[in-house]
């Protein structure tokens, strides 16, 4: 049953449709069932006993990217986004999960099988992954496309307590599942550009995946160990002025979701409060200081996309610009319709890869007439997803602060 | 409910994946943005002329009713399968097929977004003007049939005004083109403007051609706030009847304020008890000199300040802001029916008093949004309809506004139309005569009443 705090939601859709021309997979596929007002109209139905969750609306409901740009569109104020992620979660309860999602997310919320299955992956992944056929593709990303491992995870590159010296700061650094694992350039830059600050840098060994890839798919039980896990490192370290995150998913999960999901579970919210409030992207926290000094010269040309996890979930738009505009000869172009989501949303791009792909077809557009020949984006996911469906083009796609670190080489 | 071997033709001339016939289908094609909802049987999403005249020979071969639909934006059911049947979704037929720079005219299929649609022609430097407060979400289609109106009609008039030609499909099947792509056409009936407005009972357009404009130079938005809403009516009547003649001026109360303030934080004050949003467009020199004149026939009526925007971006937030006020209403009370009943511009404070007055009485609470220039008054209804007394009283509430309108020279619906909702009130405008030729002209269109059943005809007291 949809908890109480939710209950209102589906009266107040007024049915004007704005959603609909906003939703880019309505917009892909322009039926209704698609769109958020059908989703919220079927939602309202089941919650007054009127309709069945039946396979068709299972699959509608998956049929969703998580943008959120409905929600932020709807000037009813209907907080569509959580509707859907509840419902997503209460279907998993009833009919459990695909088997590969199961086994998968099994590996993201374990412990011990995480660290087990990198070493293997390292080991037989990365020399696999050259063997795949050239012309296959995960989703929409081609095989040859797909990042190979870090040949060490980031978190045993470094000590758990990086000292600074004069230290005028301290933080706790999380740097999540894709820096740890396959983008380890995005976690040096971060400790770099932090330690060049004179900040010291905790980085808790035992931290978890943030658990959004699982209780997005509605398996809110399976996630609310690393919930757990979570709250309780971060809490353990005393004061520290900031917890930084690199990745905008991560932090939409630790600013909005833990104390949603908990909310909704009945369960106390007061110490994922408290973590909502200390967390900041990196882009965040970097735009109070002053980095002017410490930037040289790069020849290059760049634009930004942002992330939905960012520029909705967060509400992080002009940060990561401000950063880029800063490091002196570096030319930046505004992309049109750089808050439209790139089409990837985790494992939708999967599921569904022949709409992901008429909505990234757009971005790439996009991308393209900026004639800029870098592409910044502080979300994996949307790294992934722009530089597989790039085709030839000489682009090179990286997270922001990559580049800020390279202009204080 | 459709015999199985009839859908199965359906089937065959649209193939499986554009004809839907599950429950979670037919429950998302059976509502609008009113408060009603019929439960069709099907739907097909047609994708050509052809394919459009195939699914009606059939219907009419095999009596079955069939319903157009575009974005279901409407706010009165004219889109939804009243007596079941099909529903033809015209969304996936939505490309533009021609942008004419030379001749200023366009040609589109039906389910293109009018917001869509006017980007493109703006990239050319040409201007669609029609601006329905769905705009964003509306289809050309659904604003031909039902002659949808909007923000600029004081200026630039209404769907009706730029259309120059359709080709249309009968409910028999038969296709047959309309009008014309010159701007003159005088050559028989002018069916075009016959079927524009006829809220799809009459015949399906499957191609609209529509007159162009170049695109106005320069445009500015003012927004005057008032302490007193008589003052804000008072300066639209004078700026009218001054001969001035702006692109827009949208009127909203404070109650609409507070809404759309809390939908969009733009810094609108909440305690002023209405404003003007007025919008100047042409050349550069004709906004430079009117839009001070516009200024002081707002002060000079007693607005407390004028601000007039500094850019084309706060231009665009504003008339966000204002688009979306439908929608912000809902902050306040779950359902929100909304009215459009249009008076001659000369009694809008008149009018705008009256509004309140009636709901006040009836215990109904009112906000007041309206295109003021052109006299349409949108009462909008708070309520919630799950309060079956509440209901009542905002219906009588209604039914007191209308026959208020009557009197003073107004009519029932300025744009968005009579549906079902309204139909009782037609015999308060048209007379028995008017009725009777408008439902000969339905029986020449549509001889076994297979298109559109339910509607505004059929539902109006004999």
């Amino acid at each position: 049953m949809i908890p109480k705090i939710l209950q209102e939601e589906v009266y107040n859709c007024i049915k004007c449709g704005i959603c609909m021309n906003a939703c880019p997979i309505y917009k892909q596929l322009n039926v209704e069932g698609a769109s958020p007002r059908g989703k919220v109209q079927l939602i309202k139905k089941i919650q007054e006993g009127s309709f069945e969750a039946t396979e068709g609306f299972r699959n509608l409901l998956y049929t969703c990217l998580l943008c959120e740009t409905c929600t932020v569109n709807c000037p009813s104020g209907v907080r569509i986004d959580r509707l859907l992620k509840y419902m997503r979660a209460d279907i998993v309860d009833e009919f459990g999960l695909p088997w590969q999602k199961k086994l998968f997310f099994n590996l993201m919320s374990s412990d011990r099988l995480l660290p087990f299955c990198m070493f293997w992956g390292r080991a037989l992944g990365n020399p696999l992954l050259s063997l795949l056929p050239k012309n296959g593709k995960a989703g929409t990303i081609p095989y040859s496309k797909l990042p190979r491992l870090n040949s060490r995870t980031l978190l045993s590159q470094y000590p758990e307590i990086i000292p600074a010296d004069k230290s005028q700061g301290r933080v706790l650094y999380f740097p999540g599942c894709a820096t740890n694992y396959l983008f380890e350039n995005v976690g040096h830059s971060v400790i770099k550009i932090l330690k060049r600050m004179r900040i010291e840098v905790i980085i808790p060994k035992d931290q978890k995946c943030c658990g959004l890839p699982i209780f997005m798919s509605g398996a809110r039980k399976m996630a609310i160990g690393n919930i757990m896990k979570n709250i309780g490192v971060f809490n353990r370290y005393g004061h520290v002025d900031a917890i930084i995150v690199d990745c905008a998913t991560c932090g939409a999960a630790f600013k909005e979701e833990y104390v949603h999901i908990l909310e909704e579970m009945g369960e106390d919210t007061e110490a994922a409060q408290k973590l909502h409030n200390k967390v900041m992207d990196i882009s965040q926290y970097l735009t109070r200081v002053n980095l002017k000094k410490y930037l040289h010269h790069i020849k290059a040309h760049v634009t930004y996309h942002d992330p939905c996890h960012l520029v909705r979930s967060q509400k992080i738009k002009e940060e990561p610009r401000a950063l880029l505009k800063q490091i002196p000869g570096l030319e930046f172009t505004e992309m049109a319709g750089a808050d439209v989501c790139c089409g990837g949303g985790g494992t939708f791009q999967l599921d569904h890869p022949e709409i992901s792909e008429g909505i990234t077809r757009n971005k790439v557009q996009a991308i393209k007439e900026t004639k800029a020949n870098i592409v910044a984006s502080g979300c994996p996911g949307c790294r992934l997803q722009i530089n597989g469906n790039l085709g030839n083009e000489k682009i090179q796609v990286v997270h922001p602060i990559e580049l800020l670190a390279k202009a204080m080489e | 409910m459709l015999k199985s071997e009839i859908m199965q033709k359906f089937v065959s001339i649209v193939g499986q994946n554009r004809c839907k016939t599950s429950k979670e289908d037919l429950m998302t094609y059976s509502y609008d943005a009113s408060i009603l909802e019929f439960m069709p049987d099907a739907i097909l999403f047609p994708i050509s002329t052809e394919e459009v005249s195939q699914i009606m020979a059939l219907a009419s071969a095999s009596n079955v009713f069939v319903t157009p639909r575009g974005s279901a934006s409407g706010l009165g059911g004219e889109c939804l399968a009243k007596k079941g049947g099909i529903i033809l979704s015209f969304t996936q037929m939505n490309k533009i097929l021609e942008i004419n720079t030379e001749n200023r005219y366009a040609i589109v299929e039906p389910g293109i977004i009018i917001s869509d649609f006017q980007k493109a022609v703006e990239k050319v430097n040409l201007f669609y003007p029609p601006d329905p407060g769905s705009a964003t979400v509306a289809t050309m289609g659904g604003t031909v049939m039902m002659n949808a109106g909007g923000m600029r009609g004081i200026k630039y008039g209404v769907t009706r005004d730029y259309l120059l030609g359709m080709e249309i499909v009968l409910p028999s099947g038969e296709v047959m083109k309309t009008g014309t792509i010159t701007t003159k056409d005088v050559t028989g009936y002018d069916l075009t403007r016959l079927i524009c407005g006829s809220e799809g009972t009459l015949a399906m357009a499957t191609k609209i051609t529509v007159r162009l404009l170049p695109k106005p130079k320069a445009r500015r938005t003012l927004l005057a706030i008032y302490d007193n809403i008589d003052d804000a009516g008072k300066t639209v009547a004078q700026i009218v009847a001054a001969g001035i003649i702006p692109a827009t001026m949208e009127l909203m109360d404070k109650t609409v304020i507070k809404a759309v303030e809390e939908a969009f934080h733009i810094g609108l004050p909440l305690d002023a008890a209405a404003l003007l949003l007025i919008d100047v467009d042409g050349d550069a020199d004709t906004v430079e000199k009117q839009s001070p004149l516009v200024a002081d026939f707002c002060k000079g009526q007693g607005a407390r300040n004028v601000r007039t925007s500094s850019s084309e971006e706060e231009n665009v937030q504003l008339w966000t802001a204002r688009r979306a006020a439908f929608g912000c209403i809902a902050r306040l009370r779950p359902t929100c029916l909304i009215e459009d009943a249009t008076v001659p511009v000369s009694h809008l404070v008149a009018a705008i008093k009256k509004v309140i007055e009636i709901s006040d009485r009836n215990r109904v609470q009112v906000a007041v949004l309206a295109h003021a220039g052109d006299g349409n008054l949108h009462p909008l209804m708070l309520c919630d309809q799950r309060d079956k007394e509440e209901m009542v009283r905002v219906e009588k509430a209604m039914d007191e506004f209308v026959a208020y309108a009557m009197t003073i020279g107004g009519t029932l619906s300025g744009e968005h139309g009579i549906g079902i909702n309204k139909a009782k009130y037609l015999p308060q405008q048209l007379s028995a005569t008017s009725l009777r030729m408008q439902r000969a002209l339905k029986k020449v269109f549509d001889p076994q009443g297979i298109l559109n059943p339910g509607s505004f005809l059929e539902v109006c007291p004999q």
